[in-house]
């Protein structure tokens, strides 16, 4: 390991720009202070793979009408609590009475939908290809057990988009590891063609550490280039049982990101078959864009356009307590990494 | 986006399989993965088993 | 049949004087416990150190202790920090209508014997009954004067640069065992509450050295709470080296499922100590002596860079320790 952090310490070329496109590395990369370890030469920048900061305000103004008007039990991963929507947040109605409970699995969800059979259940249901088979499983056996509360509000998005989306934002991508577990290299392979470079990583201090030091050796090359460096995990076919489950339940659909707008078929939802666990459907809600702070530069943070610090918000009206944005909100979001770690 | 966590399946049911992080188990979804058996190690996500790992990168 | 508690235990009458005597008086008892308005007591030394500590826990009892331990340990902890010996307790109790009187026995006997450990005297005590729902189980709060030890002088001040940061065990166990007893994370794993009285801890620290600076227990927040507060009381920074931090492998494990920080879990058994390096390794073979700290460990040192806590990692990382902001939410996403 020490020789990969030699070669992040002592490297002396051109400026290069990496994006950690997953959240998770965000945040490990800031706690384990990778940052530290490398030359000012090297950026590295923070993309949208936080799935809390890409929901758009509409996604929490829906999830709090179903919390408050259908008086549902909304379970949710933690760190949406405190995401503000358009008015308010799930944290901001629990204080008045709603009920909100952060599981670590949708499955727990199913269970409180078991346990609670008078009462509707929602699961938020955000994220990307890692996370969202697991809402696809909730929803499967709700549907096998014949259970009539239980109902998912998606959020969920994919990667591919994404990437040409940002295509050009950086020299080259830290790949998420456990997106590329579920989809597999072959995307990446494919992008390499289109001049897009990038290492799949893991999430240990020896992985990341790994992962960077191949990007700044392979960049002297000045080919685009692709290398698995989680290849314990992310085989080249990725799980093609969680490929088929996806495709068999949900299908692409239109999709707004916070701060980079709409990306055509980069969301996922529910099949029709499955419109009866599909909340948007079963209670005929209306999503809308919401509003966000037009101060807010969220957006071009997440697209790698400017740093947290540039934004004229950050650590003055928006920090962890009181976040206006959705990148201070989740402990892996870009500006609340760079609020706890970097002031 | 993806808090992921290397864990030993302990035991197998089913579509469900019980893991221990070093001391801390849960059950989890074994749906993704053929023939998991205890004492193979799992990469864990949102409760379930996303990727088997081969025992000698279990330390990653 | 079973008992319980009703309005009428807390209604000033017969029923009230039963249950004190039934179970406080009994459980309670030594030469100092009063049957009048306030207890008159003798103490030996000029200086004492006072304080008090309410309790609300759910659930009331959990895997190393419970609400009534717990709120003798707290005081009894607090007063020890000062460098004082505990010696008297007063406790309130407001327990909800319908709580069981086997309950509130059981706790009651285990803050007896867990005050007797301490060598304290509970002197005086209070007892109100709670509409149902009006509090969840069972609030203590406890109060308690202890004597200061010659020659002593802690507070969380005089953290001096240079100073050795030791903690007295591994960190996170109390914070971890309630999130397990709740059981709204489908994890099961077996960790105990830290829950312990330190005072005889502290008392052959300061037996075998007088020169240290800070000691601090370490309850809700955690430790990385105490450090920062220590940073800004002191006016100082800290340094500490991340594998020296002791952890349980299954509070690992939690946590690792969760994404949380040991650091910021509660504890209730741990004090974090600032004393010159030079005597810091005979602290640490006392502590590894005592039965609540036997795996003490130097984590890290004061440095001069104010109000700054930065965690250095072996590999050569190092970054600031990230301070946390409301509730403790799992991270899964």
């Amino acid at each position: 390991m020490s020789s990969a952090v030699d070669i992040l310490r002592n490297y002396s070329g051109r400026k290069l720009r990496i994006m950690e496109v997953c959240g998770t590395h965000t945040h490990e990369i800031f706690r384990l202070g990778i940052r530290s370890l490398l030359s000012e030469n090297i950026e590295l920048v923070s993309g949208p793979g936080c799935p809390v900061c890409v929901t758009p305000p509409g996604f929490i103004d829906s999830a709090i009408e179903l919390a408050t008007r259908h008086k549902a039990i909304i379970t949710t991963f933690g760190d949406l609590i405190r995401v503000p929507g358009s008015n308010s947040s799930l944290a901001g109605v629990r204080k008045d009475g709603a009920v909100v409970k952060a599981v670590y699995s949708p499955l727990d969800a199913l269970d409180i939908a078991r346990s609670n059979p008078d009462q509707e259940v929602v699961f938020l249901a955000v994220g990307f290809e890692t996370t969202t088979p697991s809402a696809c499983i909730a929803v499967k056996k709700a549907r096998e057990e014949n259970l009539k509360n239980f109902s998912i509000l998606t959020a969920n998005k994919t990667m591919p988009q994404a990437y040409k989306a940002l295509q050009g934002s950086a020299d080259a991508f830290l790949y998420p590891g456990h997106v590329h577990a579920i989809i597999g290299t072959g995307l990446c392979e494919d992008l390499t063609r289109e001049g897009v470079s990038g290492v799949v990583a893991g999430f240990t201090a020896e992985l990341l550490v790994k992962a960077l030091s191949m990007i700044v050796e392979m960049s002297q090359s000045g080919v685009p280039f692709f290398a698995n460096a989680y290849s314990s995990i992310v085989k080249s076919q990725g799980n093609l049982a969680a490929q088929k489950l996806i495709a068999d339940m949900m299908q692409p659909c239109d999709c707004v990101w916070r701060g980079l707008g709409e990306i055509k078929q980069s969301g996922m939802a529910l099949k029709d078959e499955f419109a009866g666990f599909d909340a948007v459907k079963k209670f005929k809600l209306v999503p809308g864009e919401g509003r966000t702070n037009p101060g807010c530069r969220c957006g071009e943070v997440l697209r790698g356009n400017c740093k947290p610090c540039d934004c004229p918000l950050f650590g003055k009206v928006c920090d962890p307590l009181h976040p206006v944005g959705a990148c201070m909100v989740s402990g892996e979001g870009a500006c609340s990494a760079f609020y706890q770690y970097a002031r | 986006m993806c808090v992921g966590l290397s864990a030993k399946v302990v035991a197998v049911n089913k579509d469900m399989a019980l893991v221990d992080a070093s001391g801390a188990r849960r059950e989890v979804s074994a749906e993704l993965l053929d023939d998991l058996e205890p004492g193979d190690y799992v990469m864990v996500h949102a409760g379930v088993a996303i990727a088997r790992i081969t025992p000698e990168d279990a330390g990653e | 049949m079973e008992e319980f508690i009703t309005l009428s235990h807390g209604a000033g009458g017969r029923q009230t004087a039963d249950l004190i005597g039934n179970i406080f008086k009994k459980h309670f008892a030594n030469k100092d416990f009063t049957p009048d308005d306030a207890a008159v007591l003798d103490l030996e030394s000029k200086k004492i150190a006072f304080s008090t500590d309410g309790f609300i826990v759910s659930p009331w009892q959990f895997a190393g202790g419970n609400i009534g331990k717990l709120s003798i340990c707290g005081t009894v902890n607090d007063l020890a920090c000062m460098g004082a010996k505990p010696k008297y307790l007063t406790c309130a109790m407001v327990i909800e209508e319908g709580f069981k009187v086997t309950d509130l026995e059981a706790i009651a006997a285990s803050m007896a014997a867990t005050a007797a450990e301490a060598g304290v005297n509970i002197v005086a005590g209070d007892t109100k009954v709670a509409g149902k729902g009006q509090v969840d189980g069972i609030f203590i709060t406890t109060t308690g004067v202890g004597e200061i030890m010659d020659g002593v002088r802690t507070s969380g001040a005089l953290a001096q640069v240079g100073d050795a940061v030791i903690v007295t065990g591994d960190v996170g166990r109390h914070g971890c065992t309630i999130l397990l007893e709740r059981d709204e994370f489908g994890i099961e794993a077996d960790v105990t509450s830290d829950c312990a009285p330190l005072n005889q801890t502290v008392e052959a620290l300061l037996l075998e050295s007088k020169d240290i600076h800070v000691i601090r227990d370490a309850t809700r927040g955690g430790v990385g709470t105490v450090l920062y507060e220590i940073c800004d009381q002191s006016q100082v920074g800290i340094k500490l080296n991340s594998e020296a931090i002791p952890v349980d492998d299954a509070v690992k494990g939690v946590c690792g499922m969760l994404g949380l920080e040991p650091l910021y879990l509660a504890c209730e058994g741990r004090l974090v100590i600032f004393a010159p390096q030079s005597v810091a390794g005979k602290l640490l073979e006392v502590l590894h002596r005592m039965p609540y700290s036997q795996n003490a460990a130097i984590i890290g040192e004061v440095t001069s860079e104010i109000g700054k806590v930065i965690v250095e990692h072996s590999f050569g990382g190092k970054t600031i320790l990230p301070q946390p902001t409301g509730e403790l939410l799992p991270r899964i996403c």
